[in-house]
C-alpha cells in the first residue's frame, strides 16, 4: 500500500482497480505455467496407467489412482539410503564451509592481521573460477591420494568457501569491536571470543550460509557424478539420473516420477518451512551495494 | 555492487562451494596499517596477527588445495597428452590447443553453447525483470508474497529433476503436454528434445522454467531500492507510469542488469547438467546439444584425455574472461546515476 512501484501507476491510480486486477491475472496466468509441471508430475507418479506410456490425453487425474508406482519406485532404486547419503554430505560440507568462512571472516574483520587484504583478495579473486576448470585436477588429485569414491572428496573442497568467507566478514564488520577488545582485556583467548561471543551473534549469516549451502549441495550433479563410483554412496541426484539415464527418450513415466517426487520431497518441505529466509538470503547473496 | 551466483539452474553447475562468483571492488584499508606507525611495520608478528592466520588456515588451504592448484595443474596438463589413466603423459607443447582449435566439435559445441546461453540470457533477464515489476506493483501485500513463492519455487528443484520432467512433458507425440496445448491451435506435435532444429531452444525453455524465480527475486530486492523521492519527483514533472519504468527503474537498476548479464553468461557458458541428461554424452539430437563442458567431460572421462579435456577447459575459461571483460567495460563506459 505505502509502496507504488514502478508499473502501479500505468491504467489506474487507486487500489482495487483495473489495472490491479489485470497484473494479478497476469501474475497468476504466470504462476500455472509454473505449478502445472508439478501438479502433472504427482498425479503421473500416482497413476499405475502410466506404468509404460504417458496418457493421453493429458489428465487432471490419474487413470487408475495407485501407490504402485512409488512400491516400484522404492523397489528398483534404494531411495531411502540415497536420499540418507545426499543428508550426509550436506550436513559435512555445511559443518565445514560455515566453520571455515566463519573463522577466516572473523579473522578478516576483527583481527587485522599483517597480510589480511591479501587473504581477503586471494579468496576473492579465485571465485572467478569455474568449477568445471578445476574438476579435472581435482578429480586426479582424490584419485591419487585415494580418496575419491569416498565422502572425503566432499567434505575437503569444502574449505574453500570464500564466498562465505566474504559474507561473514561483512557480517561480523557491523558487529562491534568492543566486545573483543574487553573480552581480551580480561584475558580471553581468541578462540573462546569467537566461540563464546562473536559466534552466538551471527546466527543469522549461519542460517544463510547453512540454506544456500544444502541448495546447492542437494543439487549438485556434476561433481558426485565424477567423485562417486560404487553405487551404495550415490547421492539421490546421482542415483536418480544413474536409474533414469537413457538419453532423453524416457519410458515408465509413472515410476520415474514417483521417484522424482520423492528426490523432491526434502527439498520442497524445506522451502515450504524456510520459504522467506531462503528468498531472503537469495536476494542477499544476489545483491548488496 | 556485489552479486553472487550461488548455483541454480540458470548458472547450471549447481556447485556452491566451488561455483560462487562475486564482482566486488574491495576497499583496502591503508589507513589502518600506516596509523600502526612505520617502526612496526617490519615483519613482527604480534600474538594477533598468528591468531589470524590460525583462523585464516582452513580457508587458506581450501584455496590453495582446490583453487590454485588445480588451476596450475590444469595448464601444466594441457601441455602434455595423457594416456590410460592419466599416469603416463608426455610434453606435446602446444598441439592439444590446435587439435582443438581444428576440431569442429569444439566450435560447434562452442557456437552449441553460447546459442544456448545468449537466448536464454536475454530471455530470462526480460521475462523476469517484467515479472518482477509486476509483482512489485500489486499492492496487495499477501499476494506479493505468494507470487514470489510461486515463481521462485523450481528454483529448488534439481537440474536431475527438471529435466526427467520436461522429458515427458515434452513428449515428441501428442502425449506431450506441451504438444497437447498447441495442438489446441493447430499446430502438429514438435519433437522438442529429438528434432535437433528445437532442442536448443527447448532446453532454453526448461532452463527458463527453473531460473526465472531467481532473477525475479533479485530484480524484487533491487526495485525496492529504488528512492521514492526519484519517482516523486517525476509525479511532480507529470510523467506517466510506463515512463517512470523507462527513465527511472530502468536506468536506477542498470548495475543489477549487468550483474545479471555477467552471471548469465558464464552459468550459461558452464551447461552441462540438462544437455547431458536429456542429450547423452554424444549431445543428440545430431549433435545439437553439445556443449562446452560436455565436450570437456567427454575427452577426460570418456576418452581418457586429460591434457586435451584441460585444454579445452582453458579455453572456455578465456573465452568466459573476454566475455566478462566485455561486458564489465560495457558498463563503465556511461552511467547515468551517481
Amino acid at each position: 500500500m505505502t509502496q507504488q512501484g514502478a508499473l502501479a501507476a500505468v491504467p489506474g491510480k487507486r487500489r482495487g482497480s483495473a489495472g490491479q486486477w489485470l497484473i494479478a491475472m497476469i501474475l497468476l496466468a504466470g504462476s500455472l505455467v509454473m505449478i502445472i509441471p508439478f501438479l502433472w508430475m504427482v498425479m503421473t507418479s500416482f497413476d499405475w496407467g502410466a506404468r509404460l506410456n504417458i496418457s493421453f490425453p493429458p489428465k487432471l487425474w490419474p487413470e487408475e489412482p495407485s501407490l504402485k508406482p512409488y512400491r516400484a519406485a522404492f523397489t528398483n532404486i534404494p531411495m531411502t539410503k540415497y536420499i540418507f547419503n545426499s543428508l550426509f554430505i550436506s550436513v559435512g560440507v555445511i559443518l565445514v564451509s560455515a566453520l571455515s568462512a566463519l573463522l577466516s571472516g572473523y579473522a578478516l574483520s576483527k583481527l587485522r592481521f599483517k597480510g589480511s587484504n591479501a587473504v581477503l583478495l586471494l579468496a576473492l579473486s579465485t571465485m572467478m573460477i569455474p568449477f568445471e576448470m578445476t574438476m579435472i585436477p581435482q578429480y586426479l588429485l582424490f584419485s591419487k591420494i585415494g580418496l575419491i569414491d569416498s565422502y572425503w572428496a566432499f567434505y575437503l573442497p569444502a574449505l574453500n568457501y570464500a564466498f562465505g568467507t566474504f559474507l561473514a566478514k561483512a557480517f561480523i564488520d557491523q558487529l562491534p569491536s568492543a566486545l573483543r577488545e574487553a573480552a581480551v582485556i580480561d584475558g580471553a583467548r581468541e578462540l573462546s571470543v569467537f566461540w563464546r561471543i562473536y559466534l552466538p551473534l551471527c546466527m543469522p549469516i549461519i542460517a544463510t550460509m547453512i540454506i544456500l549451502l544444502f541448495l546447492g549441495v542437494w543439487n549438485d550433479m556434476l561433481w558426485p557424478l565424477l567423485a562417486l563410483k560404487s553405487a551404495s554412496k550415490y547421492t539421490i541426484q546421482i542415483g536418480l539420473a544413474m536409474f533414469t539415464y537413457n538419453n532423453g527418450i524416457n519410458q515408465q513415466p509413472a515410476i520415474i516420477m514417483a521417484a522424482t517426487t520423492v528426490s523432491l520431497i526434502p527439498i520442497v518441505v524445506v522451502y515450504l518451512f524456510l520459504q522467506r529466509y531462503i528468498i531472503e538470503s537469495i536476494a542477499l547473496s544476489g545483491i548488496k551495494q | 555492487m556485489v552479486g553472487v551466483c550461488p548455483g541454480q539452474a540458470q548458472c547450471f553447475g549447481r556447485s556452491l562451494n566451488k561455483g560462487g562468483y562475486i564482482i566486488i571492488s574491495v576497499h583496502t584499508k591503508v589507513e589502518a596499517y600506516t596509523a600502526n606507525g612505520p617502526a612496526k611495520r617490519r615483519l613482527k608478528l604480534t600474538r594477533n596477527d598468528w591468531a589470524g592466520y590460525a583462523f585464516s588456515t582452513p580457508l587458506l588451504i581450501g584455496v590453495l588445495a582446490f583453487a590454485i592448484y588445480p588451476m596450475l595443474a590444469a595448464l601444466y596438463m594441457s601441455f602434455q597428452q595423457t594416456s590410460g589413466s592419466g599416469l603416463t603423459a608426455q610434453w606435446v607443447g602446444l598441439s592439444n590447443y590446435t587439435y582443438i582449435l581444428n576440431d569442429p566439435i569444439f566450435w560447434k559445441s562452442l557456437t552449441n553453447t553460447m546459442y544456448m546461453g545468449v537466448l536464454s540470457m536475454l530471455l530470462g533477464i526480460g521475462v523476469s525483470f517484467i515479472l518482477a515489476s509486476l509483482i512489485n506493483s500489486l499492492k496487495w501485500d499477501l499476494g506479493k508474497n505468494m507470487f514470489k513463492g510461486i515463481y521462485f519455487l523450481p528454483n529448488v528443484v534439481s537440474a536431475v529433476a527438471t529435466s526427467l520432467l520436461f522429458s515427458f512433458l515434452f513428449y515428441p507425440d501428442q502425449a506431450g503436454l506441451l504438444n497437447y496445448v498447441i495442438g489446441w491451435f493447430g499446430i502438429e506435435p514438435v519433437g522438442w528434445f529429438t528434432n535437433s532444429q528445437y532442442s536448443r531452444f527447448s532446453i532454453v525453455m526448461m532452463s527458463m522454467w527453473g531460473a526465472l524465480g531467481y532473477n525475479t527475486i533479485i530484480f524484487l530486492a533491487g526495485l525496492q531500492s529504488v528512492p521514492r523521492d526519484l519517482y516523486e519527483a517525476a509525479e511532480v514533472d507529470g510523467a506517466s507510469g510506463i515512463r517512470k519504468w523507462l527513465h527511472i527503474t530502468i536506468p536506477y537498476l542498470r548495475p543489477i542488469f549487468v550483474f545479471m548479464f555477467i552471471m548469465g553468461t558464464i552459468g550459461g557458458m558452464k551447461r552441462f547438467s540438462d544437455v547431458w541428461l536429456i542429450g547423452g554424452t554424444a549431445g543428440n539430437p545430431d549433435g545439437s546439444l553439445m556443449t562446452s563442458v560436455l565436450y570437456i567431460y567427454r575427452s577426460a572421462f570418456l576418452a581418457s584425455q586429460m591434457g586435451l579435456a584441460t585444454a579445452a577447459s582453458y579455453l572456455l575459461f578465456v573465452v568466459i574472461l573476454i566475455l566478462t571483460m566485455f561486458l564489465m567495460v560495457m558498463n563503465s563506459r556511461k552511467n547515468s546515476f551517481d
